[in-house]
């Protein structure tokens, strides 16, 4: 017979949660630090270079922070717009798949567009992968709506066949694949022409691109469109009882629909957003925000201002990680993606520690 | 005395809410103990603490003398204790006898062994239940499900029984057998706890009554030494006139004419059979009827949630079948039906009161934000008016008591200015005080020119309520019967389908001398 037994927590307290984020968060740098040592790598040096992602004695800093926002601006679009959609207790698992479908419509704008103006083509990459990745997102409700299958399943699936239909495009030499350099005998992914490639302001020699500020502002319309419009509370309704909304009235299906759309378009700006900022297309493209933004609009308890923080926090783990371990011969990117794992897993342990507790059984009995 | 259980200095707070403030209670060997308090007043909080779903801030629990902490539904089940919950606690898909059997333990590895049928079967006979094991619990009905809910707890071997309102949902000869079973477990030598709010049932079965008021312990009486107005009393605090005031209006014209409606339930199977009836401003019309007798069915097919099959709804003159239910709301037609579960249609239980307020006309102000500060405003309104316990109206209104949910879902009906008021069950599991609130509120629209169809389960309240009723059974009408003119027999009687009287006296009941309809047929 089990001795010990969950209960969850009647209340919830947040110094009690910061508490345990931060336990956790100690404990798995502990492991790490193990493992460090174990390499012969002295894991203060370590840890500072990557919790200052590298900025600090650097003569490029501005590198890494330009390093930094890569990762974040995909991040937090993605985990906003999953968001949306867990509101409305849709469970969208498919932003990879909705990713990888617009940043290959924006890659085809973008591999044709020698001669339009920068700012033109940018603009229809985005709008070309908001529309494709949109699409899908509708598709998939709609079968939700009309015959009422499974989303999970649905948007699963999605990720698999564009993650191969990107592959395939990657490794087939052809006439007809302009996605390839035509002076690479291997099948490579050609880079965009300057045409496609994000601008930005810039201060000294760092440039803020365009994207960085497309997504504070979408964060804040997010915000406002999720707290005060009346589609907003639609979808807070419909995701709370679908037979309340129903009752007074409103049409769930269109909302279901509406808030697919939106939400995987959003993915496909986030996708428009980033091949264009990086100048070319692969395969990895996605640099898996369509699971990381799950577990960042989990931690967050969908909020969007929370949503905002842990992008920040997680992005600064993800190439802080990174930074720290091109810096060491003794270890490589799989270190850091150990690391991050750990991190969150801790995270996530940590979290529900904070909501449950233990209990001893005999309690009852002799207390 | 010997105690099943003592309570001893027990309080409980949710934030800022104290629900319950130092409470001593105690519950003695063999007897019936009802609890008796408004809504809010922490019933529900307190019985909970016993079950293991919460534990107290402070206080001790002693069961059988001896002190306990309970930390946990097992903990809770261990010692003996079994509560049948507010909203059942049941898997869908499965049968009874799965249901008893998943919650066994020590008896085994096999799901249908014969013993453990054995042992189940061997329980309810004892006790003189009367329930089919094989049954999946989704095709049962509300008193089934109930049956099974205390069935199960007494395999399980409790020996002190909390029941949280089990008589709100039942009909009158249901309670009767749930009754015969608790006198029955009280011979075994079970303790029981009994919540409910109506006060000829607490008279009826319990030995002795406690009483709490907002969140305190009052006093625990001997039922035979009390009665009806005294507890009222004691749970109110003060003294208050119980009488249900029926105004006589000037009628107007039939708003809301019904012809010939039928309409399907979710099996497809005829649950409105061609009924015939109509309303007219400053009237209002009951329909008396067995649980299940088609009245669900009927309310949502006016409110436009349910395809009709066959019929005529016609509304001030203008056809209202096929609308969608917005439509039929802008229309004036407002309806509020409080189901069995009590949340599950009409609010949105992790949204706040606020939010909930202007769930049907969130779309009618002006631009693409939601005008909260109207809605707050309401909603402070509606928590004025109907006396809703809530720290503010913010709170989601999941964390409300039962009864206090309630109000929130018939303030907003009401607030919305409908003509035509459909009302079901409005009262279920409101206290006595808040009911009169509510019978209050609804004499009031009467007064303001409203028609109310009220479906309801308490005959002497319906009598005393409503200028006319109409009783329907198996979908099928009975007849319509004037308040003054019938006596409760009558209308039992026509509850079974014993009597029919639509056709009497060579005129028809449930169509209107001046019917809209004759316009256009000429056939009224
Ligand atoms: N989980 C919770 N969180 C916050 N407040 C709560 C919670 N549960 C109950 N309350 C508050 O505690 C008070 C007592 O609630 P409780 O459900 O015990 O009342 P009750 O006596 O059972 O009422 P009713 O007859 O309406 O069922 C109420 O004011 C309610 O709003
Ligand atoms: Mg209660």
């Amino acid at each position: 017979m089990r001795k010990y037994h969950l209960v969850r927590r009647a209340d919830s307290k947040i110094g009690r949660t910061i508490i345990f984020y931060a336990v956790g968060i100690l404990v798995s740098l502990l492991i790490g630090a193990v493992i460090l040592m174990a390499l012969g790598i002295n894991p203060f040096d370590y840890y500072g270079k990557m919790f200052t992602i590298g900025l600090v004695g650097n003569r490029y800093g501005y590198k890494s922070i330009e390093g930094f926002l890569k990762i974040f601006v995909p991040l937090l679009i993605t985990s906003l717009a999953l968001g949306l959609s867990f509101k409305m207790r849709f469970w969208n698992i498919g932003g990879e798949g909705e990713f990888l479908i617009g940043a290959i419509t924006a890659s085809v704008i973008a591999f044709n567009s020698s001669g339009i103006p920068n700012f033109v083509t940018v603009l229809l990459m985005c709008l070309a992968a908001m529309i494709s990745s949109g699409i899908i997102g509708i598709a998939i409700a709609a079968l939700k709506v009309k015959f009422n299958t499974n989303e999970t399943l649905m948007t699963l699936m999605i990720n698999y066949i564009m993650l191969y239909v990107i592959r395939y495009i990657g490794e087939t030499k052809a006439d007809w694949n302009f996605f390839l350099r035509e002076d690479s005998e291997r099948p490579k992914f050609g880079t965009f022409p300057d045409s496609a490639v994000m601008t930005g302001i810039p201060l000294g020699q760092f440039k803020l691109l365009w994207s960085v500020i497309i997504a504070i502002v979408l964060t804040v319309i997010v915000y406002i469109y999720l707290k005060y419009t009346k589609q907003g509370y639609e979808i807070s309704v419909v995701g709370d009882s679908s037979a309340t909304a129903k009752y007074a009235g409103m049409s769930v299906g269109k909302i279901v629909l509406r808030t697919m759309f939106i939400s995987s378009a959003m993915i496909g700006l986030a996708a428009a957003l980033t091949v264009s900022a990086s100048g070319t297309i692969s395969d990895t493209v996605t640099n898996n925000v369509g699971w990381t933004g799950i577990i960042v609009a989990w931690l967050s308890k969908l909020s969007v201002p929370a949503i905002f923080v842990t992008s920040i926090l997680i992005s600064i783990l993800q190439y802080g990680c990174q930074a720290a371990a091109t810096q060491y011969p003794a270890i490589d990117s799989n270190y850091a993606d150990l690391l991050q794992g750990l991190i969150l897993f801790s995270v996530l342990v940590a979290d529900f520690a904070a909501n449950f507790k233990i209990v001893k059984k005999e309690d009852a009995k002799n207390a | 005395m010997e105690y099943a259980i003592e309570l001893k200095g027990i309080t409980k707070s949710f934030g800022p809410v104290a629900a319950n403030k130092n409470i001593n209670l105690s519950l003695a060997k063999g007897e019936i103990l009802a609890l008796l308090g408004e809504n809010g007043s922490g019933k529900t909080t307190l019985m909970n603490m016993l079950s293991g779903i919460y534990m107290p801030d402070s206080g001790s629990i002693f069961i059988d003398g001896k002190k306990v902490s309970i930390n946990s539904p097992e903990d809770s089940g261990k010692l003996g204790i079994g509560m049948v919950h507010q909203h059942f606690k049941l898997v869908e898909r499965f049968t009874a006898l799965e249901n008893i059997r998943i919650g066994m333990r020590d008896e085994g590895r096999f799901m249908h062994g014969a013993d453990v049928r054995k042992k189940i079967e061997d329980t309810a006979e004892k006790f003189g239940f009367d329930i089919d094991l094989d049954k999946v619990v989704s095709n049962m009905a509300v008193s089934e499900k109930q049956t099974l809910e205390i069935l199960k707890v007494l395999c399980y071997g409790a020996k002190i029984i909390i029941l949280d309102e089990p008589t709100a949902v039942l009909t009158v000869q249901e309670i009767d057998r749930l009754f015969d079973v608790l006198r029955k477990m009280r011979e075994e030598g079970h303790s029981i706890i009994i919540i409910t709010h109506k006060l000829n049932e607490v008279m009826a079965i319990s030995d002795r009554v406690a009483v709490l008021r907002h969140g305190e312990y009052i006093d625990t009486v001997v039922t035979k030494e009390t009665n009806e107005k005294a507890l009222t009393e004691l749970m109110v605090g003060r003294k208050i006139e119980l009488n249900i005031d029926r105004p006589v209006m000037e009628k107007t014209h039939p708003l809301l004419e019904i012809r010939d409606l039928t309409v399907k339930n979710d099996e497809g199977v005829i649950a409105v059979d061609h009924i015939n009836f109509y309303i007219r401003g400053g009237e209002m019309l009951g329909v008396a009827g067995i649980a299940g007798s088609g009245q669900k069915e009927l309310c949502e097919a006016i409110a436009g949630l349910r395809k009709i099959e066959d019929g005529q709804m016609i509304h001030e003159g203008e056809s209202i079948v096929g609308m969608s239910p917005k439509k039929i709301l802008e229309h004036g037609i407002s309806m509020s039906f409080i189901p069995e579960d009590r949340l599950g249609m009409g609010l949105a239980p992790s949204l706040s009161i606020t939010d909930n307020m202007i769930l049907k006309n969130y779309n009618e102000s002006k631009g693409i934000f939601v005008d909260r500060k109207t809605a707050s405003e309401e909603a402070q309104k509606v928590i004025d008016r109907l006396e809703v316990v809530t720290p503010s109206t913010e709170t989601p209104v999941r964390r409300l008591s039962g009864g206090n949910v309630q109000k929130v879902l018939l303030g907003r009906e009401i607030k919305s200015g409908p003509n035509v008021l459909i009302t079901a069950y409005p009262v279920r599991g409101l206290d006595i005080n808040s009911s009169y609130t509510i019978y209050n509120i609804l004499n009031e629209q009467k007064e303001k020119g409203v028609g109310i169809l009220f479906v309801g389960e308490d005959l002497d309240v319906m009598l005393a309520l409503c200028d006319k009723i109409m009783v329907i059974c198996h979908g099928k009408l009975q007849g319509v019967v004037n308040s003054n003119h019938t006596t409760k027999e009558e209308l039992g009687l026509m509850m079974t389908g014993t009597i029919n009287i639509v056709n009497k006296d060579g005129k028809t009941d449930g169509i209107a001398k001046d019917s809209a309809f004759t316009d256009e047929e000429g056939n009224a």
